[in-house]
């Protein structure tokens, strides 16, 4: 087995009266068990320049990067988009299915559970069609 | 107006044949700014029994068309212990024992998205759930005796 651990850190010095450092590292382990995750889609880039509705990992599928994704288990998908941030008003929509989670601005960067099953296909529409950059990687059973 | 980052670091010696080591740092900025930071933050912990699936995160007005983020980790220690996390009813996947994720989050209240609040649903053992969402402002209920 292997051991891939995903830590994150919050930290500011000024949004509350006291500072504030949230810190955890999470090993990535294949589900309900102690045992690390043993595969990825590796590190991948993608450009893309449309403002219409781009699938990045469809689940369920039986070809295609995401095929070997066992649904319901403990996949994990980092995303981040590439782009600068510009004057703020770019970003890149993040969809599950056809259901909106969030906005993805120039150097920010997610990192969630997939469940994978069929038609949950993670999916991104940018706000034009300027050109847009995301990397992204997928930890899988 | 305040500066809080998020940094993330994926690191494995032994996943790939070489080394993985991958870090990101991002500031929390509210939407539409290049350099305005989010002001505004939810941080809680709270333990959720098994058998419902509840709002964890509620949609508000203020928070929509927003830069809104979310951390949510599980704090249990049994393996077999997890929680689903879902938008809609659409599941976005599953938190095991000491996994956590942090993404955006667009509250939207339009006829469309029915109900964009994040749902968290405990299974195996009660969940202990530590959560934060960094956002721009929320709408407060009025009180009811007001």
């Amino acid at each position: 087995m292997a051991t891939t651990t995903a830590t994150i850190t919050l930290s500011s010095a000024d949004i509350m009266d006291n500072p504030i450092s949230i810190s955890n590292t999470s090993t990535l382990y294949t589900a309900g068990t102690n045992t690390g995750i043993t595969e990825t889609t590796g590190l991948g880039r993608k450009k893309f320049a449309t403002s219409g509705n781009v699938v990045l990992l469809d689940g369920g599928l039986t070809s295609g990067i995401a095929a070997d994704v066992t649904a319901d288990k403990s996949a994990k998908v980092y995303l981040k988009n590439m782009n600068d941030r510009g004057d703020g008003t770019k970003f890149v929509n993040i969809l599950l299915a056809a259901v909106e989670i969030g906005r993805l601005y120039g150097g920010d960067w997610m990192f969630i559970p997939w469940c994978a099953a069929s038609g949950k296909d993670i999916e991104f529409t940018a706000s034009d069609a300027t050109e847009t950059t995301i990397e992204y990687t997928c930890f899988y059973e | 107006m305040a500066t809080t980052t998020a940094s993330i670091t994926l690191s494995s010696s032994d996943l790939l044949s070489d080394n993985l080591s991958l870090s990101s740092t991002m500031t929390l900025y509210q939407n539409g700014t290049t350099a305005t930071g989010l002001d505004e933050v939810n941080y809680h912990r709270v333990n959720i029994p098994t058998g419902t699936n509840f709002d964890l995160i509620e949609e508000s007005a203020a928070l929509t068309e927003d830069a809104s983020y979310v951390y949510i980790i599980l704090k249990n220690t049994d393996v077999t212990d997890y929680v689903k996390i879902s938008i809609n009813a659409e599941e976005i996947g599953r938190l095991y024992a000491g996994d956590w994720l942090f993404m955006p989050w667009d509250s939207d209240l339009s006829a469309a998205a029915n109900d964009s609040s994040i749902e968290l649903e405990a299974f195996t053992h009660e969940a202990v759930v530590e959560f934060a969402l960094f956002h721009n402002g929320e709408t407060l209920v009025t009180a009811a005796d007001s």
